[in-house]
């Protein structure tokens, strides 16, 4: 489904992706482990699209479409959702039209009718149960003073609506206790399909005991320099980043990744 | 040195002489102060971002005819007087007889009724500030005078729809004076509109005196062609206990500028002032508003948004005054500013002058544009750019138009965005 191959990318002229790798199919789930500053969120960005981030050199293919060359609504459209480390609030959107603006925004693209607000009103509820979100929520302005669970939740309950063919998780679960981090995996399960991957990127092994990946890839230094099974997450966690000779920079430059 | 330039002459002279006796009077009064009054310039504080756009020409002195084609007859939900060229067409308004609620043209008014209302017009407005108002008061040729008796309630918005229409150069200078007696309540929208593309003045006085009690809401919608320069002012004074609340909806020209001036004189007294602006192309928008906290106990609430798109140039100067009796005043303004295009501007400039030691005042001002990482997330949802760059610019002043309490001028105003919308995000 997603190939990735000797993928370099630059922010501000500073090279952070230095050739990366990765080849996901439908239907399996993949974790990204790495320290703060290894380039795991600049690769969340890249596939969607971010364009203060330049890719120099390899490429990125999507079902054999080069994902390049696609601006961010058409990646989006053809399936690529990342769910946003730090949700953005955009007051003076309500939650409400902005989700059925995008989901009406896929149906047109794939050929099918727009929804009237009565129609989505009652999918958007029934979906807000399943990330449990008090409906209430729909009639705010976008994330507008959610807490940090509920961004994530409102996350999820957005890929949930878009049904990706591949969706990223960026940190889902930083910021969570341990009944969001439950509630936020189960919403995650209920993506898990035979025709979509999951790409999840994150610093600590424990969303992968809720998630349980196919394979985890450990990224440093803009690089994928260890590939496993699920064993690899538990390694990871008993024996630490620098086990594997990498410097864990999270106090030195924690958020720039 | 060089004297300040003044008027050309040929504005010096009124047609219109059916009004009644007092306000001829009046107008000629005014007229004579008018020659040598200095026409705003660069150098003049209160004007100095607009006065290059002011263009007084000796053909721009005409009087726009009294008659010529109007164009759609706005069907209003509500009562509504028309005017063309500032004159009442009575054949295009409907208005009910009520009791208590007096709505006549100048030109109707007996004798008595217009002596009255001589004494009272321009008693809102200082004319040292307003300058231009005084051109309107040497010029007017008709007018709308509406008085509410106490505790009298018009059931229905009342729409003033004033158009000009055109051929050729010309002004027109709408006038209306509202006085809202005790405990009377009324909501009132005024619309301009316009005609043809000829390049004309509308220069405008409202005016509104608020008794105990009184509860006025006023809509002004700017919706006029490119060629109009409005210069407008509306005065207000409120006495105790009464609520003004208006909201100033204004879609850029060549030149608008609309001053706004409360003077809270009764204790307890509260106005609300609302505005949106948006400009386009080179369109140049210049809002002046001014409230004075005469009275102790009085509350003001301010919000001001300009959009500004293209090379348009929007202005926003807001005056807060509390005066030292106007002890426990609150007064809070807010004026945020969007630029859509790097070569777009827009100044801002809150004054505040208080001269009380008990008083609650908050002012701020931004300027910024639309989001990158919002416009980021929208467009990762599948969300167009068009669509996105609408969603963003809308949340920036849907609280503004969503508190317009006239579902018709909503109508209107949204309507009229979405075309400036078509015209300023491309589909990526």
């Amino acid at each position: 489904m997603l190939s990735i191959k000797n993928l370099h990318a630059s922010v501000e002229g500073k090279e952070i992706l230095k050739g990366i790798n990765l080849e996901i199919k439908a239907g399996e789930v993949h974790a990204i482990m790495g320290p703060n500053g290894s380039g795991k969120s600049t690769l969340s960005q890249v596939l969607a699209g971010n364009d203060a981030f330049e890719v120099t050199e390899g490429e990125i293919t999507l079902n054999g479409d080069n994902l390049l060359e696609l601006e961010t609504e058409e990646r989006a459209r053809e399936g690529i959702f990342l769910a946003f480390q730090y949700p953005v609030e955009i007051p003076g959107v309500s939650n409400l039209q902005f989700l059925r603006t995008a989901v009406n925004a896929m149906r047109k693209h794939h050929g099918q009718d727009e929804m009237n607000a009565a129609e989505f009103m009652k999918l958007a509820k029934e979906v807000s149960k399943q990330v449990d979100l008090d409906p209430a929520f729909l009639k705010r302005g976008v994330n507008e003073g959610f807490s940090g669970g509920e961004k994530k939740r409102n996350e999820i309950m957005q890929a949930l609506l878009l049904q990706p063919k591949l969706a990223i998780l960026d940190e889902t679960d930083s910021g969570l206790d341990i009944d969001a981090l439950k509630v936020v995996a189960d919403g995650v399960n209920a993506l898990r399909a035979q025709d979509r991957a999951i790409l999840m990127v994150t610093h600590y092994q424990r969303l992968l005991d809720h998630i349980v990946p196919d394979y985890v890839h450990v990224l440093a230094n803009g690089q994928i320099i260890k590939s496993g099974g699920r064993e690899l997450a538990l390694e990871l966690e008993e024996k630490g980043y620098g086990w594997l000779g990498i410097r864990d920079e999270s106090t030195a430059d924690s958020g720039a990744n | 040195m060089k004297a300040a330039p003044t008027l050309p002459t040929a504005f010096l002279h009124a047609t219109g002489q059916s009004l009644p006796a007092p306000l001829l009077a009046l107008r000629q009064e005014a007229g004579t102060a008018l020659v040598d009054m200095p026409l705003p310039t660069r150098k003049t504080e209160n004007w100095k971002y607009s006065s290059r756009h002011l263009s007084l020409t000796d053909g721009m002195a005409l009087s726009l005819p009294a008659e010529g084609k109007t164009g759609t007859s706005l069907a209003v939900p509500g009562y509504k007087v028309a005017f063309l060229n500032g004159v009442m067409l009575p054949e295009a308004s409907d208005y009910p007889d009520l009791k208590g609620i007096h709505i006549t043209s100048f030109d109707d008014l007996s004798e008595d009724e217009a002596r009255r209302l001589a004494g009272q017009l321009d008693s809102t407005l200082d004319a040292s500030a307003v300058q231009m108002s005084r051109l309107n008061t040497a010029r007017f040729e008709d007018g709308l005078l509406i008085r509410l008796a106490p505790d009298a309630v018009l059931d229905q918005p009342l729409f003033i729809v004033h158009e000009v229409s055109a051929d050729a150069s010309g002004s027109a200078f709408p006038r209306i004076f509202v006085d809202a007696g005790r405990n009377s309540r009324i909501t009132l929208v005024e619309e301009y509109i316009s005609q043809g593309d000829a390049p004309v003045m509308v220069n405008t006085v409202t005016e509104f005196l608020l008794a105990d009690g009184a509860q006025v809401t006023s809509v002004r919608l700017n919706m006029e062609g490119e060629a109009v320069q409005h210069i407008g002012a509306t005065g207000v004074r409120q006495q105790r206990s009464s609520r003004f609340e208006s909201h100033c909806v204004g879609f850029g020209g060549h030149l608008r500028r609309h001053d706004l001036r409360v003077r809270l004189e009764g204790e307890g007294a509260e106005c609300s002032l609302n505005g949106v602006v948006v400009t386009q192309g080179k369109q140049h928008y210049d809002n002046h508003t001014n409230i004075e906290h005469v009275a102790p106990h009085c509350t003001s609430d301010e919000t001001y948004r300009n959009i500004a798109a293209d090379k348009s140039h929007a202005v926003f100067n807001g005056r807060i005054h509390i005066h030292q009796d106007a002890q426990k005043s609150s007064a809070d303004m807010s004026n945020k500013n969007l630029l859509l295009s790097t070569g777009a501007e827009i100044d801002t400039k809150p004054e505040l002058e208080i001269y009380a030691d008990d008083v609650k005042c908050a002012h701020g001002a931004t300027i910024g544009q639309l989001d990158k990482t919002s416009l980021f997330y929208l467009v990762s949802r599948g969300i167009g750019r068009r669509e996105a760059n609408v969603l963003l610019t809308m949340a920036f002043i849907n609280e503004l138009v969503d508190r317009i309490p006239v579902g018709s001028v909503r109508d209107t105003t949204q309507a009229r965005l979405n075309q400036f919308f078509d015209q300023t995000f491309e589909e990526a």
